[in-house]
């Protein structure tokens, strides 16, 4: 049988503002535990929380970005639950009326047209501490310990309509959601380290029914890559389920990444009852028609927008244009290198190539590489100055990315300084053409190949570090003499 | 120096004038606190040496040429507002040395001014009720008569003469019945008049923080100090431009005072007997008095407790032993919630978690919780159309005279003792309660309800109306 994949995506998103969403504890990673913290985001009798006005223009930022209607007025509800990282005993979050709502983006579906993916609801709400379980022991088995330091941080939880038909569709949903979040400033959206966290919800219907089928939640996948993988690790799981004629159970599962499968987390008999009611300490959420026109005005420019410009601006292919702009910080890095070394394309070749793979090695982002635009831009510098070849440049950008150092520190330590001494090169092209008669003869006989073959040859003697416009040089004197 | 007999403006002046040192005040204030308290169970905590410095540091403001406004004066402080250096009991067995890391707004206003914290009085179970019955350290018995409660302690505070204010939380009714009981003058503020940063209000759309003092001047002096706005609570911002005060002076103008005539027939006759006395005498004084129509009442009380009920659910859950309480080993985080809930909360306080928990439901929210929402909007659209024909109102304060010590009341009978001051509370007007007469010695006092933030005019009003003195209460010594 063949069935008809419908998936709807939850993505938290943390904002990056200076404060907590409530109290004026900084909203930043502390490796101390519980630092980050006071009587507000702790829950202390009679502190009162007070929305702090730069998380409210975030989330009014990210609401125009993904084409949302937003609610001039709204205001926050508590959700009420038990749980040790949570000090109120409830989050408090919007429940009833979002900010946003009704907004969409686009994907490329899996025929490759452009697709609309529906997003219900953008809302504000505060995150949670963390439990943190130290290793070894009886006791430390016995106890739990929380970390307060997120709790408070000001999250936007976006919930896609049941819109998606496929894992790939997923992961491109959550790559174009990223860049939208980035290029519009209001997170960095790193799910390794949990500033974009994403539930799915997944279910199988044959193609051309009304009615939905039974959903399952996944929860717990840490990367793009993994919420694609447990998708299709959970396709496959209710496809069979189906097709023995049994009936998926309402469950939710998580993702395990040792296992590389779905485990049961708990089956749902009924939806949670959260008892959600408006949060009589805070004032409600009032925004004007103005302000929300003004962060339309101000919506920083997205990634096609910049990937058009940088076509027209500085004449590189659509295709450069396209993964340069894939992610903010990317397309950042490159027009920081151009105003330092304005040579768009040389740039363009040095970032995708070689700065791009050490990143993917890494793993790393390109605001997160100790190599900088300003190392970028002195390295292709030495390159016009003769001072390197490119080839020792790709050696030194090695060493470089690797250890930190600046890249003159790298060719010199290395001894990687080009050759242009004529007479030290002039040695080295003798003995070649001694030792190598037959390719002389054939260079003469008009094969233009034997040619190159000798310059390789001088660079190989000189470990790559002859200049080899010089050394082309000498050997057509010396040969044609 | 009697403080009873005294204005908090004399008795400052005195300070001033060096008559008497804030210390010399302080010491004697806290003699008689100590000696009274003893019968009478007012204080969770009494200040001592703390007191005492903060009395010193008074006397040295003055005599580097400083005035402050409430320079000595002694005030009591309701166990459910934070204050850093006394212990914050909330109500709760829990919580009986627990430092808070706040001190609240008010208490703060106040001890700049120069005034004394003496000590923080007795409450219900986690704040929750108009008696001081259920309070985990017994409850505070009514300087006019042994055998009954108080309503609130701070009202005890002021009418003994031990404190000459007290600043209390009053949510349903505490605090107004606390001084209808006690025969003192307390104020509920208008929503937004005074900062509640620092109160742990078991329901946040109706705990107000309030003033009682043995007088309606005695507010008066410190209403501007203690009012608004404050940026640590978000209800104050109706105060961020000023306040726009309405002021009318009794006497000087028309001034048209409502009397809800079915209100007080839920009153037996003697009571009754009180209310038309007062009634009567203002009419006599040149007040104009208006007979009007204000429904709802009950319903009013059956939304209060709705919502009250829900908030207190959510607001209590904080206290799950994991910051606070003792800290218990146990098997489970179920079992640990169990046991750590049920120590922090009494019985009143678990009752109102649990019904809470139910009417929010899924199913009881629009059962319950919806209608006490559309009740609420009601009864604020029934006090405002109420001021259109009345510059102020008078109401009851309490249903009954103070609940007896002894014997046996059903919470819901003491739930219904809100009758008249639960719908106020929900119409967010301010409202003064302040002596009307005695039965049998005990005081009585009534309610002048009026528009947004009138209460200036309510302490002019209710300086005029009523005995002008019940004399001393028999305890008090």
């Amino acid at each position: 049988m063949k069935y008809e994949v419908v998936i709807g995506l939850e993505v938290h998103v943390e904002l990056l503002t200076e404060c907590k969403l409530f109290c004026s504890c900084p909203n930043r990673f502390a490796s101390e535990p519980n630092v980050n913290t006071c009587p507000v985001c702790l829950g202390f009798p009679g502190a009162m929380p007070q929305m702090n006005r730069e998380s409210l223009q975030q989330a009014l930022t990210a609401s125009v970005a993904l084409n949302c209607e937003v609610a001039l007025y709204s205001y926050f509800d508590r959700k009420n639950y038990f749980y040790p990282d949570m000090p109120k005993g409830y989050q408090i979050s919007q429940y009833y009326i979002p900010l946003g709502s009704k907004g969409f983006l686009e994907i490329e579906d899996d025929q490759g047209s452009l697709k609309k993916v529906g997003i219900g609801r953008v809302h504000m709400e505060e995150d949670a501490g963390k439990l943190v379980h130290e290793a070894g022991g009886e006791a430390a088995a016995r106890s739990s310990m929380v970390d307060y330091n997120r709790a408070g941080v000001p999250l936007i939880e976006i919930v896609t309509e049941p819109d998606l038909r496929s894992s790939e569709e997923a992961r491109r949903y959550l790559e174009k959601l990223k860049s939208i979040m980035q290029y519009a400033g209001v997170s960095d959206c790193k799910m390794e380290e949990g500033s974009l966290r994403c539930d799915a919800n997944v279910s199988l219907r044959i193609p051309g029914d009304q009615a939905f089928g039974i959903k399952t939640e996944l929860k717990n996948m840490n990367s793009f890559r993994a919420v694609e993988k447990s998708l299709d690790h959970e396709i496959k799981r209710q496809v069979e389920i189906l097709n023995s004629g049994e009936k998926v159970a309402t469950q939710t599962l998580r993702w395990d990444e040792d296992k590389q499968e779905t485990i049961v987390m708990r089956v749902k008999l009924e939806a949670d009852d959260y008892r959600c009611f408006a949060d009589p300490e805070l004032a409600p959420i009032e925004l004007t028609a103005e302000e929300v026109e003004q962060a339309l005005q101000n919506l920083p420019e997205m990634a096609e927008e910049r990937a058009h410009r940088f076509v027209e601006e500085y004449g590189l292919p659509e295709y450069d244009a396209g993964v340069l702009t894939a992610s903010r910080c990317m397309a950042d890095y490159f027009e920081s290198c151009l105003t330092l070394y304005n040579k768009p394309k040389e740039v363009s070749n040095w970032v995708m190539g070689e700065f791009s793979a050490h990143l993917k090695n890494a793993g790393l982002e390109a605001d997160q590489a100790f190599f900088r635009p300003e190392d970028m831009a002195e390295l292709l510098k030495m390159i016009d100055e003769q001072v390197i070849s490119g080839k020792i440049a790709k050696k030194v950008l090695d060493k470089a990315f690797e250890s930190g150092k600046k890249p003159r520190q790298v060719v010199e330590e290395e001894g990687l300084l080009q050759i242009s001494d004529q007479s030290e090169l002039e040695a080295i092209v003798d003995q070649v053409i001694a030792e190598n008669p037959d390719t002389v003869e054939s260079y003469r006989g008009g094969k233009s190949k034997a040619l190159g073959h000798m310059v390789g040859q001088v660079m190989k003697a000189t470990r790559g570090k002859a200049n080899p416009q010089l050394v082309n040089e000498l050997l057509v004197k010396k040969i044609d003499g | 120096m009697e403080l009873r007999k005294t204005t908090v403006h004399q008795t400052v002046e005195a300070v001033l004038e060096g008559e008497i040192t804030a210390h010399q005040l302080i010491e004697k204030t806290i003699k008689n606190c100590s000696v009274l308290n003893e019968g009478l169970n007012i204080f969770t905590s009494i200040a001592g040496v703390d007191a005492l410095e903060q009395a010193k540091a008074v006397d040295r403001k003055i005599k580097n040429g400083e005035k402050p406004p409430l320079a000595g004066i002694p005030v009591a402080v309701k166990d459910d507002l934070c204050y850093g250096v006394l212990p914050t009991g909330l109500g709760s067995a829990a919580f009986n040395e627990f430092m808070s890391p706040v001190t609240a707004a008010v208490v703060e206003r106040l001890m700049d001014a120069g005034a004394v914290v003496i000590g923080k009085t007795n409450l219900d179970d986690m704040g929750q009720g108009s008696t001081t019955l259920s309070s985990p350290t017994g409850s505070t018995v009514n300087p006019w008569q042994a055998g009954r409660t108080a309503g609130s302690a701070g009202a005890a505070a002021v009418a003994t003469g031990i404190c000459m204010l007290a600043v209390e939380s009053d949510s349903g009714g505490a605090l107004r019945q606390g001084a209808s009981h006690c025969g003192v003058v307390g104020l509920r503020p208008t929503t937004g008049r005074i900062s509640r940063y620092g109160l742990n209000a078991h329901c946040s759309s109706f705990a107000r923080v309030g003033v009682t003092a043995f007088s309606s001047e005695n507010i008066s002096g410190i209403l501007d100090l203690v009012s608004g706005f404050d940026q640590r609570d978000a209800a104050t911002a109706v105060c961020r431009e000023g306040i726009s005060e309405i002021i009318k002076t009794p006497g000087s103008e028309d001034m048209t005072i409502g009397y809800p005539v079915t209100a007080f027939d839920h009153l037996e006759p003697d009571l009754r007997e009180i209310f038309e006395q007062v009634r009567d005498q203002l009419s006599s004084r040149g007040y104009r008095i208006k007979e009007i129509d204000l429904g709802l009442l009950r319903e009013g009380l059956q939304a209060y407790y709705v919502l009250a009920l829900t908030e207190a659910s959510s607001n209590h859950a904080r206290f799950d032993g994991i910051r606070f309480g003792k800290g218990r080993e146990t098997d489970s985080l179920e079992e640990m919630y169990r046991q750590s809930r049920s120590e922090i909360l009494g019985k009143e306080a678990r009752r109102r978690s649990i019904f809470g928990t139910f009417l929010l439901s899924k199913g009881n929210y629009d059962r319950y919780y919806r209608q006490a929402l559309k009740i609420w909007k009601l009864v604020r659209q029934h006090f405002e159309a109420a001021f259109n024909e009345c510059d102020l109102l008078m109401l009851p304060v309490a249903k009954n005279l103070p609940r007896p010590l002894k014997g046996e009341s059903s919470y819901l009978d003491q739930w219904s003792d809100d009758l008249f001051c639960a719908p106020v509370s929900l119409s967010g007007m301010p409202s003064l309660c302040a002596p009307a007469g005695q039965i049998d010695q005990l005081p009585i006092g009534m309610q002048l309800v009026g528009p947004p933030f009138s209460e200036k005019t309510l302490l002019a009003v209710g300086s005029t109306s009523g005995p002008r003195d019940m004399g001393e209460s028999p305890l008090s010594q």
